[in-house]
């Protein structure tokens, strides 16, 4: 799919031509697939790709005599059209999230609710990133006026679980019916949905398509292309990958993209990091330093940076919105600051899946859902009633489009149209790919994550691998000891 | 001898104040013994902060001394970081301190411009030194650039081996203010008469410090060695702005180990056999500080 300027994205929704800009919105890659023009059960040629999140896509899939075809998406849990919001009783509870860079435009949604239903006060109480997933299931323990708490996919979710601070949202009509089915992954314990993930990041790299378009570049498609690209990019002065060595939790993204294709499947994947964390396998073992080497790779093919071990994600979005670097490795969520940094730079992104192998890829790219709505059940009966009709409004697709176009975020919600926001629209492309959860995440004992990050950012940076995980390995094992 | 009465006035004024006392004690027994009671309690236990405790009695602290070599390794950064704090921030503030000694107008100024980063968040002046450190945007590099040295720039913050130092400069920065403010109080303490006697003894600028200011300095130096030497053991904020540990540990203290082991590893009573080794560690320190500086001034 081919990326679009602002006015020009801007023309083309005046007039007869925006029923046009619609249309790749919920078909991007029937354009680029012309050949495959979907239609309730014509051949197609790619499977898993889908036209879109709205109840009326299609999704290319094998069907009963194993051909491919395309057929209805089941995005809600059932066929039926997504419901209206719940309407709350009067009163007062606690959002808490860790968004800061969305508080505006969640206070707007806000606003909107309680001008809706006045008497019903939602108040956001936002901390940082780092010590909510540390502190937070402490503190809405003690706090039960906190009835809509946001919770990160992994270790977070694991730890709300254990100690039983969710409800179960498996019947509610708004989460079978408003929320993409496959999305709801994240938040599923036993079968029963205890979080609804809110946005759809896609953690894979965003690269600047007018640079690309001057250039000549095209976005690698295999591990030699990528090395090739990084000594082509390099060359002409600009760093290729604008990767935030210096800041671990972004520093890591690229790991998802690096473990994606390391193994057969995702099952295999998730076998190794299980046995990594019970200590049956060692980082030092043939798998991990696999993908460890290629760190090292992309290091030595000057992938990276110059200093790239004190080079910054705000460094990193600096240099990628000032046209200093060709891409932004992170994934979309970097977009609204990139875009705040430099204004000219909307309509000028694009995402390609960052593969790392040279054959054929069992994944080509990463999602992740990390912003999951779950209510308190320490709260009163009146508190969680506001919490979940609070949920079912945000669950809408006019108020999830609100929120998707004015964070820059792709959302979980069926029937939402980013037309509004040419950037979204442009990296909706991916959403036709075979992804996969950011299997990052698959490493829930923070005491093993940790060196295996450290490791993985020091390799990137030049450091031996050898010694690296050597050092590594000791780190684990005396963690897991302890 | 006294009376029966006044004796009897005396016991209720103590009684007096010991209920005035009491809502001192009970803030001071719910937020600092309780806790630092149940920690001794949690370091005995094996606990993720989530489902039950389970009791292990002294393994936390033998695993702790015997096999945790990142134990050992945020140790001896946290004893390097003091070292370099304590040696730097006395010695500037005790300089600017016997410059700025008089009350002058203009001292009285540059007393409140060096104090002024005292007041700052200590997470803002880490953002802020970050900021200088960094090496494609900070000024530091930038400056160093500028008059050709480029080239010679480190990595402040990247390289393993000085990135502690470099932390510890911001701390010296951040703190000298205030501990000048103290020594200034000392120094104004002692009698202009010695001054005075050592001036007709012919006593040159440096030997009136080395015989009476230091000496007499002493005390201050006490306190200030012993409150900076806490201030490095307290460095969490700044470390965690800056480098968050990194890169791979180089500026792992133990306040930062203590955080990671109880809040992303979940091993709450481990963490709290660490902090019982911090506390111990801290106590040693002050107490082998006090006695050196004691011997010093003379007293025993």
């Amino acid at each position: 799919m081919k990326t679009k300027g602002h006015k020009a994205f801007a023309s083309l929704r005046a007039g007869v031509i925006a029923t046009v800009a619609a249309a790749l919105v919920v078909t991007p890659l029937a354009v680029a697939h012309a050949a495959d023009v979907p239609t309730f059960g014509a051949t197609c040629s790619t499977e898993g790709i889908s036209t879109g999140q709205k109840t009326t896509s299609l999704i290319c899939q094998k069907n009963g005599a194993g051909k491919l075809t395309w057929q209805r998406v089941r995005l809600g849990g059932s066929y039926a059209v997504p419901v209206a919001n719940l309407t709350p009783p009067k009163g007062s509870i606690e959002f808490h999230h860790w968004r800061s860079e969305d508080k505006v435009v969640l206070q707007g949604i806000i606003d909107d609710f309680q001008a809706k239903y006045p008497g019903t006060k939602i108040t956001q109480v936002i901390t940082d990133s780092t010590n909510y997933q540390n502190l937070e299931l402490s503190k809405v323990s003690v706090n039960p006026k906190a009835a809509l708490v946001t919770i990160f996919r992994g270790q977070q979710f694991t730890d709300f679980s254990k100690a039983n601070m969710m409800v179960d949202l498996s019947n509610e009509r708004f989460v079978k019916q408003n929320v993409i089915q496959s999305a709801l992954t994240p938040g599923i314990l036993n079968g029963r949905v205890y979080a609804v993930p809110y946005q759809s990041l896609f953690n894979n790299p965003i690269y600047n398509t007018e640079m690309f378009a001057k250039n000549g570049w095209k976005t690698p498609t295999n591990w030699t292309q990528l090395l090739g690209f990084c000594k082509a990019v390099k060359a002409k002065g600009i760093i290729p990958f604008a990767w935030p060595a210096a800041t671990k939790g972004n520093a890591g993204q690229i790991m998802n993209a690096m473990m994606m294709n390391s193994d057969s499947s995702i099952d295999a994947i998730t076998k190794h990091v299980n046995d990594i964390m019970a200590g049956k396998e060692l980082v030092t073992d043939a798998w991990f330093k696999g993908i460890a080497t290629k760190y090292a790779q992309m290091n030595d093919a000057g992938c990276f940076p110059d200093n790239v071990v004190a080079y910054t994600d705000v460094a990193a979005q600096a240099d990628f919105a000032a046209g200093k670097a060709a891409v932004y490795p992170t994934g979309t969520f970097g977009m609204g600051a990139i875009k705040a940094l430099n204004p000219s730079m909307t309509g000028k992104m694009g995402i390609f899946g960052m593969i790392v192998v040279d054959s054929k890829p069992v994944y080509e790219g990463i999602t992740n859902n990390t912003f999951m709505f779950s209510i308190n059940p320490k709260s009163s009966s009146t508190d969680q009633k506001i919490a979940r009709a609070f949920m079912s409004y945000l669950l809408t697709a006019p108020v999830a489009q609100k929120y998707a176009v004015g964070t820059s975020q792709h959302v979980s919600v069926i029937n939402v149209d980013y037309a509004e926001n040419v950037d979204l629209l442009n990296t909706s492309v991916i959403m036709g790919k075979k992804l996969v959860l950011a299997p990052r995440f698959l490493f829930t004992n923070g005491a093993v994550a940790t060196p295996v990050e450290l490791a993985l950012m020091a390799i990137g940076s030049g450091k031996d691998v050898s010694a690296t995980l050597a050092d590594a390995a000791k780190q684990i094992k005396t963690a897991l000891g302890a | 001898m006294t009376s029966p009465a006044k004796k009897s006035k005396r016991r209720g004024e103590k009684r007096v104040l010991m209920w005035m006392a009491l809502p001192a004690f009970a803030v001071y027994a719910s937020l600092y013994l309780y806790p630092a009671l149940t920690n001794l309690l949690y370091a005995t236990q094996r606990w993720d902060g989530i489902t039950k405790p389970e009791f292990t009695g002294f393994r936390n602290l033998t695993y702790l001394l015997t096999q945790d070599d990142l134990f050992r390794k945020a140790l001896g950064n946290n004893l390097r970081f003091m070292l370099v704090v304590v040696i730097f921030q006395t010695a500037f503030a005790l300089m600017y301190a016997t410059f700025l000694l008089k009350n002058s107008k203009t001292n009285i100024f540059l007393r409140i411009v060096f104090f002024f980063p005292t007041i700052l968040s200590s997470v803002s002046v880490g953002i802020i030194w970050t900021f200088l450190y960094d090496p494609n945007y900070g000024s530091i590099t930038a400056f160093l650039k500028s008059i050709g040295m480029g080239s010679h720039a480190p990595l402040w913050l990247g390289n393993e081996k000085i990135t502690l130092y470099s932390i510890a400069l911001t701390q010296v920065w951040f703190h000298t203010g205030q501990m000048i403010v103290i020594y200034v109080a000392g120094l104004q303490q002692i009698p202009k008469e010695l001054y005075e006697a050592a001036d007709v003894d012919g006593a040159t600028r440096w030997q009136q410090f080395k015989g009476v200011t230091w000496p007499m300095a002493l005390p201050t130096t006490a306190v200030v060695v012993a409150y900076t030497t806490i201030q490095t053991f307290r460095a969490f904020d700044l470390i965690f702005a800056m480098t968050g540990g990194g890169p791979n540990y180089a500026s792992e203290i133990l306040v930062t180990q203590i955080y990671n082991t109880a809040f992303i590893s979940q091993k709450f009573g481990y963490a709290s056999a660490q902090s019982i080794i911090l506390v111990a560690l801290v106590l040693f320190i002050t107490w082998l500080q006090r006695k050196t500086l004691r011997l010093k001034d003379g007293t025993k």
